[in-house]
């Protein structure tokens, strides 16, 4: 029997990776840190989130609940990663960021990027249970059945020795979901100025899209907010139209986007890397082509 | 403070060229320090230049490391000395093996107060090596810190999250993995790197890895999507794009 563990801090994204986990395995289990029953789990176990510690603080007693399993798969947000860590150095495993899975009998075989999505490497897991960050989908589409399992408490309280935390700034959160926008117009270096990403923002509209960017202008002018930034650091999307203005489309940029079903491209450089990734191109400066296009949609 | 950067070495991305059958060919590539690790160089050394102490650089990996051109430049971006541990099993190895080799080195070197890492590595980025090396030492570890404070016998942290900042109080020793923003790491000059020749640099053995927990199967350059690659010019350029666009 395959047994799966699912780790989260979110009912949602607890439910979304524990329905996938289905399709790969007879059982399934989760923790949830301040959640609730999570749908299609064979057993949840929820934990408190308390106030001035850190979730990471139950890394030990989830890594004794998961150490007899197959696959303990997490999300890739920030504090996911830092509790997968934990949990795979006390089971001696490493952490496997994977872009996809599959199973044949009892072996699983996962995909990871390597060179900044120059290279996809290709390994089948060792036994023992595999610690793996999965990103949006990673892991097979699950259309079956979904049990209703049992809850229970984790057992054991967090502990973080050393670590207090002593204040927590919520910022405000774009609304946008980039991993479930149809239409993405990423912006790049192309813009001479901040004031100019209106006519990106024009675009997007009229397109019904989202905008995105590439990391300088995230971490760097930071003219855009560093969860839009798209590429092998950044996020990754799979929209049906992906339209780059001002990208020159460097390897690191590509990893995030090549899996959009159509890519359009507006740059001056006719030389530049976007154009071979590209279905349609447009080569003029933006500030030509952009006005004549938002007029003529 | 005694601080350690950590930082690892692996062949520049651009100059990494693909063969017809999807195999890579290396043979063209520089081995460089990896960029997200020259942040945690720089932060190691803005820290020590404010409160006073050592900065030692530590990289665990294959021969490339043995490349004076190579050390030398990581001695001239803010290290004060730089200790190797060359073992060609440490080509590619997992982040719990690499952690596992990083963590005895840290006993050799001794009596280090904070250990930076950078957000990841530029072959794997598994951004893990931190993680797993805070837990093996039984230290405070956190990832994701974008800011450092000294305060008194402690460090004051802002740690980035999806939805907001943690402040957090990190009692010492401790390991931080940074985030790729933390600074701008600097460039150096012609004096930093007359001054890094004559840095001290040592070797220290690796040890027994632990066992690798995957078999490779293959390692290959993605399948290349086939696009339109219908790419438009002049002056009517943008009014056909918007046919095509208006068509989908």
């Amino acid at each position: 029997m395959t047994k799966i563990w699912v780790i989260a801090h979110d009912d949602t994204v607890a439910a979304d990776l524990v329905r996938s986990a289905r399709g790969l395995g007879s059982y399934v289990g989760t923790v949830c840190i301040g959640g609730h029953a999570v749908p299609g789990a064979d057993l949840t176990l929820t934990a408190p989130q308390i106030p001035e510690t850190l979730i990471e603080g139950y890394s030990s007693a989830i890594a004794e609940v998961v150490k007899d399993g197959d696959l303990v798969i997490f999300s890739t947000d920030t504090q996911s990663r830092l509790l997968a860590g934990l949990v795979a150095s006390t089971l001696k495993t490493s952490v496997r960021n994977i872009t996809s899975i599959s199973a044949e009998g009892d072996t699983f075989t996962i995909t990871r990027p390597l060179y900044g999505g120059l290279a996809v490497v290709t390994e089948t897991l060792g036994s023992g249970a595999s610690v793996l960050v999965v990103g949006p989908g990673a892991l097979p589409e699950y259309e079956g059945d979904l049990p209703s399992g049992e809850v229970k408490d984790l057992e054991g309280t967090p502990s973080t020795p050393g670590l207090k935390v002593v204040e927590t700034r919520t910022k405000q959160v774009q609304a946008v979901n980039l991993a479930a926008a149809k239409r993405v117009i990423g912006v790049g270096r192309g813009f001479a100025q901040e004031a100019d990403l209106e006519m990106a923002r024009e675009l997007a509209a009229k397109l019904g899209g989202e905008l995105a960017c590439s990391r300088p202008m995230a971490e760097g002018v930071n003219w855009m907010p560093v969860e839009c930034y798209l590429g092998v650091s950044g996020a990754t999307i799979r929209p049906d139209l992906y339209l780059a203005i001002g990208i020159s489309g460097q390897i690191q940029h590509m990893v995030g986007v090549n899996r959009s079903k159509v890519i359009v491209a507006i740059n001056k450089d006719k030389n530049a890397p976007i154009f071979t990734h590209a279905d349609y191109g447009v080569v003029g400066d933006l500030y030509d082509v952009l006005p004549a296009l938002i007029q003529a949609l | 403070m005694k601080i350690v950067a950590s930082f690892k070495v692996s062949p520049e991305t651009q100059d990494i060229q693909t063969r017809p059958d999807r195999s890579l060919n290396l043979e063209r590539a520089q081995w460089k320090v990896g960029t997200y690790d020259l942040n945690a160089i720089e932060a190691a050394r803005q820290l020590a230049d404010e409160v006073g102490g050592t900065v030692v650089g530590l990289s665990a990996g294959g021969s490339a490391l043995e490349n004076a051109k190579l050390t030398k430049d990581a001695l001239s971006r803010g290290l004060d000395e730089l200790v190797t541990v060359v073992d060609e099993n440490l080509v590619g190895s997992e982040s719990y093996q690499t952690a596992s080799v990083l963590a005895e080195s840290l006993t050799e070197i001794g009596d280090v107060d904070l250990v930076l890492v950078g957000a990841g590595s530029s072959d794997e980025y598994t951004q893990q090596v931190g993680n797993h090396l805070g837990q093996i030492l039984g230290w405070p570890t956190l990832n994701a810190i974008e800011t450092i404070e000294a305060e008194g016998d402690h460090l004051k942290v802002e740690r980035v999250l999806e939805d907001g900042v943690q402040v957090i109080e990190v009692q010492l020793p401790a390991v931080l993995s940074l985030t790729s923003g933390a600074n701008t790491p600097r460039i150096a000059g012609m004096k930093d790197i007359l001054a890094a020749g004559k840095k001290p640099v040592t070797s220290v053995a690796a040890g027994v890895l632990p066992s690798p927990t995957a078999t490779p199967v293959s390692q290959l350059a993605p399948e290349q999507v086939d696009r339109r690659q219908i790419i438009l010019e002049g002056v009517d350029a943008a009014a056909e794009l918007a046919i095509h666009l208006k068509a989908l």
